[in-house]
């Protein structure tokens, strides 16, 4: 059985009401929910905060899942409806709060790669932000190009032309970049 | 560089995150699990759909009993065949639409503010093309009457699209509430077309059509007034 019928299966049985198929759900898409979103730039604690948030979301709504549809779509148009959500409310809260602890909280905790590896973090940053979230969708995620355009509500021609211009983008970036003399990771 | 270097270099930094810590997955894990009782699944979308296409046309059909089916008296058999196959497509695919936004992950047809400028333009080309007096008599009592008409007749078919799919859940709310509102103005020009026997050309594609976008735009608003009021309550401590 492949992994997107077994995440159907699972959720299936999650909606009557098996504790034990919850409990895997959570636990083999936690990781790659986390990830997705580490990539869109928000500190750890926020991250953990979105996963939480979004499983409770998934919990209230868990009856607009349909049986045979696949899950990843369903799950990621959720965790982008909390992330959304998450960024009015920090937004609204910063817009009336001093930010004290701006450069402490929201800032991404720095990643130390192997010495001479582009600096992808700093690339993807410069993406814009529903181009960057496509490409972690499709690439890192592994979703496919219909799984993406459902999780975004667009057509696949557009996910198509945002990954294209992501990749342009982002050979462009890596190109100046691992040109020779140019400042590497590792070199600072 | 190459697509597959590319993408390489995206897994290798996806793999650099920090993993996601075991004790808050567990912690997930148990909690959901021990309130994982069972549900009842959303009906298929078809049967939405279906429901929202059929309760709209009985609202249209009720609203134009009570006024009088003045229009489709006066209508000829070809207005009548242009006409209304047209408005049951746009309402069919309202409906579909509609049903999407409260299902998320799910396929949509087309974008429903797209939706909203295809059924205007679509309607005036067919209204365009069968209609050819061009007087305006009128002008604006006439319109605004035909106009309060079909949006009084909104109200019900909102209503009932939103009690079909109260069970569902919008990622996007302000699409959803546009999607609601032009599915509700469909119904009210439905109910315009049966009803109304003006058909001088601008009224008619001035006046009946204005009830969609006027519809779709007052669903967004509501849409956008019960959002801020659920955010302002989450707010609240």
């Amino acid at each position: 059985m492949d992994s997107a019928s077994n995440l159907a299966l699972l959720m299936a049985r999650y909606q009557q009401g098996d504790s034990a198929a919850a409990a895997d759900l959570i636990r083999s898409l936690s990781p790659p929910l986390h990830r997705f979103f580490l990539m869109q730039y928000v500190s750890r604690r926020h991250a953990d905060d979105l996963l939480q948030e979004t499983w409770l979301r998934i919990h209230e709504v868990r009856h607009t899942y349909r049986r045979g549809q696949p899950v990843l779509p369903w799950l990621y148009a959720i965790a982008r409806h909390v992330r959304v959500d998450h960024y009015r409310k920090t937004h609204r809260a910063e817009s009336r709060e001093e930010r004290l602890e701006e450069s402490f909280d929201v800032a991404q905790p720095a990643r130390e790669g192997p010495p001479g590896t582009p600096d992808l973090e700093r690339l993807l940053a410069s993406l814009p932000e529903s181009q960057r979230e496509v490409i972690v969708m499709l690439k890192v995620s592994e979703m496919s190009l219909e799984e993406v355009a459902r999780a975004t509500a667009s057509s696949v021609g557009s996910v198509k032309q945002k990954a294209h211009r992501a990749y342009e983008t982002l050979r462009r970036g890596l190109a100046t970049m691992l040109a020779p003399g140019a400042p590497s990771r590792g070199s600072a | 560089m190459r697509d597959p270097e590319i993408d390489n270099l995206l897994k290798r930094a996806a793999g650099a995150q920090p993993q996601v810590d075991p004790a808050l997955v567990d912690r997930l894990a148990q909690s959901i699990g021990a309130s994982a009782a069972p549900v009842r699944p959303l009906a298929p979308a078809w049967i939405l759909s279906g429901g929202l296409v059929m309760l709209c046309a009985v609202l249209a059909v009720a609203g134009a009993a009570l006024l009088g089916f003045h229009g489709l008296r006066k209508m000829s058999a070809l207005e009548v065949a242009a006409i209304f196959p047209v408005l049951a497509v746009l309402l069919g695919m309202a409906a579909a639409v509609c049903a999407a936004e409260m299902v998320p992950g799910s396929r949509r047809p087309v974008a429903p503010w797209a939706l909203g400028v295809a059924g205007c333009l679509l309607l005036a080309a067919v209204f365009g093309l069968l209609f050819h007096d061009y007087r305006t008599e009128r002008f604006v009592p006439q319109g605004m009457a035909c106009l309060v008409a079909g949006l009084a007749q909104a109200v019900p078919a909102w209503a009932a699209a939103w009690w079909v799919l109260r069970r569902g859940f919008a990622v996007n709310s302000l699409a959803a509430g546009f999607a609601r509102g032009a599915l509700a103005g469909l119904a009210g020009v439905a109910m315009l077309e049966l009803h109304c026997p003006n058909f001088e050309t601008l009224h008619v594609i001035v006046w009946h059509i204005a009830v969609l976008p006027v519809s779709g735009a007052l669903g967004l608003l509501a849409a956008a007034v019960s959002g801020s009021v659920r955010a302002g309550r989450r707010a609240a401590p």
